[in-house]
């Protein structure tokens, strides 16, 4: 007969093992692309491939600091998720309080086309997004990667920071509003500040979607100095076809801000995760 | 002429018309620039692509031909090829999504003192970008020095699995589970908290086995967010394309070639703008379904 403790020791050890396998298999592709940047490009060549590198080499590493992913990728990269996020939180926010706020007619409607919005792919608009950048002659630029950018990360951003709203009580603000503040500032000097996880949050969001985003900028971009650092590695692959020690590099370079982010600010991920995906 | 007129009495304590307005119109000013730019870059391109799905673009003009790029797309092989594709692709990636899923909100759920840890390493690949993972992806498969390859080599004869058709579907499709598994985990962990322990220990007392009381305690409880995980997973499933054309390009041929992945093909690799507007069309309109069945199944009022 085990005993009840027995049994919890065993299926305490039982989860740790499983858990520790799962973990083992998520990380291993972004482990072994650790290990192959750190490869001379003879390393990455040799058969049997070996899991960590013989010789620790920082060539791949050289070899990106020297190409057009460091002196234009990035930060081309950088520019436009920082400006697309520093724009969207304050307009969401905006609209958040708006919809948390006030009752309005229509106020039911816009929030179900807004949700609506944030639920549909973007990839349906993007042939239309290239034909109506090519006439306005604006593919290429800064402004309309910011433009869909913005566009694209309103709703979600929106939902995070009305549901942060939601949860402050009214009475605060009222009390406010009664001494004399305008809805604004009543917005500014009372609400904001209770919200600021919340917009934290949204920004966080905004800046690793547009950081790693991809399909806009691979259709909207063409020209090189305006590319960003997905699509420079999606070039990568062409022109470096085998030199997998600098493809690898340039994975960690692209990846590294954002899991450090990720590491550092990961409650308040994994609660605008759940605020997005699941409030109806 | 009206003249400004003369306050009356007590009117700083009932509000005028003017405050009236300025209170009701408030939403609108702050609501203003989101809708105007949700308007220019979501709304007005949508319905960009139904009036280019039904017309011809030669030289920069648009002339109209009605439904003729419906007909051209619902006429083509790649067109019935990529539906199946889809099929395939949806139903192995939703299956191990909402399986996988399951287990690791499980597991996770059990707390133990590295519970922290494993959640923020299950994260990883969720963070990464479409690129990133396939770069990743495309080197464990790589046909001479692939890791991956070289280990299963003596069991597929060195057929390369990147070149082989259901090789590179199976690819795409694992890539895109570990991409996206941490994320649906999270959705079933959120779910699998509200599940009282009470219930559970009740369950235990009563002489249930976990797995019956899986099936009959928990899975009930869980049941409205497993729902809404197939319909996301499905939504997902239906226009997954960065991580696909980084990794295969749609190949080997077009083997990897899904309903997404045509409709960029068309538009950017053969210049049909008129036949890729009209997949759009039709994709938009499925998910427009599928999101009103979400609506329905997270009760939207």
């Amino acid at each position: 007969m085990i005993t009840q403790k027995a049994r919890k020791t065993i299926d305490r050890a039982l989860t740790n093992l499983i858990l520790i396998f799962i973990s083992f298999l998520m990380i291993y592709p972004v482990a072994y692309a650790l290990m192959t940047s750190f490869k001379t490009q003879g390393a990455v060549v040799t058969l049997p491939p070996s899991f960590f590198p013989k010789t620790w080499s920082l060539v791949g590493y050289e070899a990106v600091f020297h190409s057009d992913m460091f002196r234009v990728y990035l930060p081309n990269t950088a520019i436009n998720a920082v400006l697309s996020s520093l724009l969207t939180v304050p307009l969401a926010g905006l609209a958040g309080y708006a919809f948390s706020r006030y009752k309005f007619r229509g106020s039911k409607a816009l929030q179900l086309l807004i949700l609506g919005l944030m639920m549909i792919p973007g990839l349906t608009n993007l042939v239309a997004l290239y034909r109506i950048g090519s006439e306005l002659k604006i593919l290429s630029t800064h402004m309309i990667m910011v433009l869909v950018y913005i566009g694209g990360g309103l709703p979600f951003t929106l939902w995070i920071i009305k549901a942060f709203f939601d949860a402050i009580p009214k009475e605060m603000e009222e009390a406010a509003l009664i001494d004399g503040c305008s809805p604004l500032q009543a917005l500014r000097y009372v609400v904001v500040p209770l919200a600021l996880p919340g917009l934290f949050a949204g920004f966080l969001m905004m800046m690793v979607d547009t950081w790693n985003e991809f399909l806009a900028a691979v259709v909207l971009l063409s020209a090189n100095s305006a590319r960003t650092a997905t699509v420079g590695l999606y070039d990568f692959q062409s022109a470096f076809e085998i030199a997998y020690n600098v493809l690898c590099a340039a994975c960690i370079i692209i990846m590294l801000p954002i899991v450090i982010t990720f590491i550092l600010g990961r409650k308040t991920f994994f609660q605008a995760m759940l605020e997005g995906a699941l409030k109806g | 002429m009206a003249s400004i007129s003369v306050p009356r009495q007590g009117s700083m304590k009932s509000p005028s018309r003017f405050q009236i307005w300025r209170h009701k119109s408030y939403p609108v000013w702050l609501l203003m620039p989101t809708l105007l730019l949700l308007l220019l870059v979501q709304v007005y391109p949508t319905l960009y692509t139904f009036n280019l799905s039904l017309n011809k673009l030669k030289g920069g003009k648009l002339s109209f031909v009605g439904f003729n790029n419906f007909a051209r797309l619902f006429a083509s092989t790649d067109f019935v090829s990529s539906l199946s594709n889809t099929a395939v692709f949806w139903f192995y990636y939703m299956a191990l999504t909402v399986v996988l899923g399951m287990i690791v909100a499980l597991l996770l759920n059990k707390r133990t003192r590295f519970t922290a840890v494993y959640t923020v390493i299950i994260f990883v690949p969720w963070i990464l970008s479409d690129v990133v993972s396939a770069t990743m992806w495309r080197w464990m498969f790589e046909q001479s020095y692939g890791i991956v390859q070289v280990l299963l080599n003596p069991l597929l004869n060195n057929v390369s699995i990147l070149s082989d058709d259901t090789g590179a579907m199976a690819v795409v499709i694992l890539a895109s589970v570990w991409r996206t598994l941490a994320f649906t985990s999270l959705l079933f962990l959120g779910a699998l908290q509200t599940v009282p322990n009470e219930v559970k220990e009740a369950a235990s007392l009563d002489g249930a086995s976990s797995w019956q009381s899986f099936w009959q305690v928990i899975i009930p409880i869980v049941r409205p967010t497993l729902l809404v995980t197939i319909l996301l997973t499905s939504i997902r499933a239906v226009n997954a394309l960065g991580l696909i054309l980084a990794t295969t390009n749609g190949g080997p041929g077009s083997a990897t070639t899904t309903a997404s992945v045509l409709l960029y093909r068309e538009a950017f690799q053969y210049g049909d703008f008129g036949v890729a507007a009209a997949l759009a069309v039709i994709l938009f309109l499925f998910n427009l379904g599928l999101t009103l069945v979400y609506f329905r199944l997270v009760k939207v009022d």
